[in-house]
């Protein structure tokens, strides 16, 4: 992260206040000719219809018994204390704290036999996040074999490339972390920091910000029509920048201070165009506005934006939404937070999306690193399980009304169709049209097969 | 014969999907109740609301700012503003008044490592003089004084299942109250301090009960495929008032002590939960998201 005057740590070469406010006239930085002329020979998408991706990221592993894997028939034990209820598609039920995404079942498919390689947050979310265990480092901090592969974002923002107004890849949220430890895999990895994901976070109390670079208080992405203080601001920036060892950024860095300087940024990011009526159906949680906020990124040709629900996997690192390792109080936190949040902004998200024509072409996938035992703990919680758990997609192509695969009675281990997130990857760059040929061009092919039964 | 077994099964698959499709996505919206006054405007999520013996005060857990942290309001939604002084950093959450609104107890969690410990701390009305009532042996929440001031009943997974537990007010001579399920929790005192009632998935799901305050003599309430919770008992002993998704989303029900007439007090498609009653009983506080943020409100109960 940049934070503009404690930039001595940095080493990089030098950059003048000149540089650094010439650089908001353009937004195709650091692109290589040989770069643009490989993108180019690989062609346009072929597969999929889908023309933005939509990630969300339930950090911390949701219990997939009490959201899309109800096991009304399992014992007590197992099936916890929540009944299963009817969708809008005759014979699918879900758990009954999602009255509203019960509704849109018509739009969504559920996969219910997902299954990973590791119990571990750290690891299963770098292969959740890149299909890939390589490089991923676990709490006990020794790093799995192999270099990290490229986030699913960075990778289909390498394949349609640098040369929109927008950033291919952004993020809203905080970086994920286990413990103190940030995670590996939401980045470009081996395609390097340009492909890294453009990261905004959203605050109830504060609104949209950019974590990258620190403006001041008052001057929140939603005020950047007041060029005036956004000169004032870069100027101050640039002084301290010229004073300091380090004076230059790195391609993020510009690409982050080009879509500031942009005049079409602030409709990037400004909520505030939406009707009040609209926030309240997103909820007016971190993560619901945090949903608008993607949608709207959406609207504005953003490839691939992923919606961390929260930094942490813990409750308590956040404090306010915390993630969904829920260890203990898990029935509690469920039923009073996390379920009625994501219920709610979900629902609103694939209905808002409708409404705007943008379902059709945006693949919408709701899912986290792994599900939760089923077997109640002795804390009233539910642990980590990575043999069987559950994932969301709709839109860009899915055919909504569908479950694929099942798990077994008590929700353990998949009874058919067993899926992993590398197969999710790959239905993923499937469904914006990355060929094989393309993905082998491009040096992005993955070990997962295209879940053929969602199209 | 032969043949109308396999027909009435047919009906009655068919009858158990309505039931559960009345339940959720095709249930018309309820009628909105037009009686609720809304005290807070901010917006931020909010739960846990309790109103204090002497009517004074709301008491709540609020996240504002990314922080969990307990909260104290005047009755009429002036002057809210953060229970403890100084506010830790830690979260803290679920307050409860003591008989003579003078002190409150409530739950602290502190982080240790990837976990959350948490314990039951008292703390002055006034934000002054926190300290631990409960230590943590293991997740210790929901802690409820008796309106006699005599006992505390609170929640622990101390004995491997989430139990409902006893003591004197001071913390000492713990008991266990139940022990038949995974999952009891949610104690609310009768006025008398004699009864508790509480949620329990003894049934299949949470559905409310009651029960001595030693424990004994436990009758279910409620009996429905939906979620129960949150019980609070009238001041004058006669009504239970509770959460309930029994209609497609969270609503206020109120019902006779002995579980009988129950109806749906706020009648409103937004999430309506955590009653607390006006000590006159004419009342209840809860919260809603009505107005698109978490907010407290206030509705008249008629008998």
């Amino acid at each position: 992260m940049l934070l503009l005057g404690q930039m001595r740590a940095r080493s990089c070469q030098g950059m003048t206040r000149r540089a650094l406010l010439e650089i908001g006239v353009s937004s195709v930085l650091g692109l290589s000719l040989a770069h643009l002329l490989r993108l180019r020979a690989a062609g346009p998408p072929q597969n999929g219809t889908a023309r933005s991706v939509l990630f969300l990221w339930l950090w911390g592993g949701p219990a997939h018994l009490d959201t899309w894997d109800p096991k009304p028939s399992a014992p007590l034990e197992f099936r916890g204390p929540f009944s299963p209820i009817a969708t809008s598609v005759n014979g699918i039920r879900i758990g009954e704290l999602f009255p509203q995404v019960a509704k849109q079942a018509h739009r969504l498919a559920l996969v219910r036999s997902l299954h990973t390689a590791s119990n571990d947050h750290g690891v299963a979310g770098t292969i959740g996040l890149t299909g890939s265990s390589a490089g991923a480092v676990g709490l006990d901090g020794k790093p799995q074999s192999g270099s990290a592969r490229p986030a699913l974002g960075s990778i289909v923002a390498k394949a349609r490339g640098l040369g929109s107004k927008v950033p291919p890849f952004m993020v809203v949220g905080g970086r994920l972390h286990q413990g103190k430890k940030a995670i590996i895999g939401e980045g470009g990895g081996p395609l390097g920091a340009l492909y890294d994901p453009f990261r905004l976070e959203y605050h109830p109390a504060k609104a949209t910000t950019i974590p990258v670079l620190q403006l001041p208080n008052d001057l929140t992405p939603e005020r950047l029509g007041d060029r005036q203080r956004l000169l004032q601001a870069f100027n101050q920036a640039a002084r301290r920048m010229d004073e300091t060892p380090c004076q230059a950024l790195d391609d993020y860095h510009r690409q982050a201070f080009a879509m500031l300087a942009s005049p079409s940024a602030s409709k990037l990011f400004d909520l505030g165009r939406e009707s009040d009526a609209l926030k309240d159906r997103y909820g007016r949680t971190r993560f619901g506005q945090s949903c608008l906020l993607g949608r709207r990124l959406i609207e504005h040709g953003v490839p691939f934006v992923q919606v961390n629900w929260s930094d942490h996997v813990e409750a308590e690192e956040d404090s306010g939404d915390g993630g969904w390792d829920h260890h203990y109080r898990n029935f509690q936190i469920m039923q009073d937070r996390h379920a009625p949040w994501l219920d709610q902004a979900l629902s609103a998200l694939l209905t808002d999306l409708h409404e705007h024509g943008l379902l059709e072409r945006t693949l919408v996938v709701a899912m986290g690193e792994f599900g939760r035992s089923p077997k109640i703990n002795p804390m009233a919680g539910r642990d980590h399980w990575e043999h069987c758990y559950s994932a969301v997609l709709a839109g860009g192509g899915i055919h909504g009304g569908r479950v694929i695969g099942s798990s077994d009675a008590r929700g353990a281990h998949p009874a058919d169709h067993p899926v992993t997130p590398a197969d999710i990857a790959a239905t993923v760059q499937y469904a914006v049209g990355i060929t094989s040929e393309q993905a082998a061009t491009l040096g992005l092919s993955t070990d997962g097969k295209v879940i053929e039964e969602l199209f | 014969m032969h043949l109308m077994r396999p027909l009435l099964v047919l009906v009655g698959l068919f009858l158990l999907d309505a039931s559960l499709l009345s339940r959720c996505w095709a249930a018309d919206p309820p009628t909105p109740s037009p009686a609720a006054i809304r005290l807070t405007k901010d917006g931020d999520f909010k739960q846990h609301l309790q109103w204090s013996p002497d009517g004074k005060k709301l008491l709540m857990t609020r996240i504002h700012e990314g922080k969990m942290a307990l909260w104290i309001m005047n009755a009429d939604g002036s002057d809210l503003k953060l229970l403890l002084a100084p506010p830790p950093t830690t979260p803290h959450f679920d307050g409860h008044w003591s008989h003579d609104s003078k002190k409150i107890v409530y739950v602290h969690d502190i982080p240790q490592g990837t976990d959350g410990k948490l314990q039951i701390n008292t703390v002055n009305a006034d934000g002054g003089d926190s300290k631990v009532l409960i230590p943590h042996k293991a997740f210790e929440e929901s802690p409820r004084w008796s309106p006699d001031g005599k006992r505390l009943v609170w929640v622990s997974t101390r004995d491997g299942n989430q139990d409902i537990y006893c003591a004197d007010a001071e913390g000492k001579n713990i008991k266990r109250l139940t022990s038949e399920s995974p999952l009891n929790n949610n104690p609310s005192w009768s006025p008398d301090s004699k009864r508790l009632a509480f949620a329990s998935c003894r049934a299949g799901n949470f559905e409310i009960h009651v029960m001595d305050a030693d424990g004994g003599d436990v009758r279910r309430l409620t009996n429905h495929q939906a979620l129960d919770y949150w019980p609070t008992w009238s001041p004058d002993g006669k009504s239970i008032a509770f959460t309930s998704n029994r209609d497609g989303n969270y609503e206020i029900y109120v019902m006779k002590a002995d579980g009988t007439g129950v109806r749906n007090l706020t009648r409103h498609p937004a999430q309506d939960n955590y009653a607390t009653w006006s000590p006159d009983g004419k009342r209840i506080a809860f919260i809603s998201n009505r107005d698109g943020g978490h907010d407290v409100y206030v509705i008249d109960v008629k008998n």
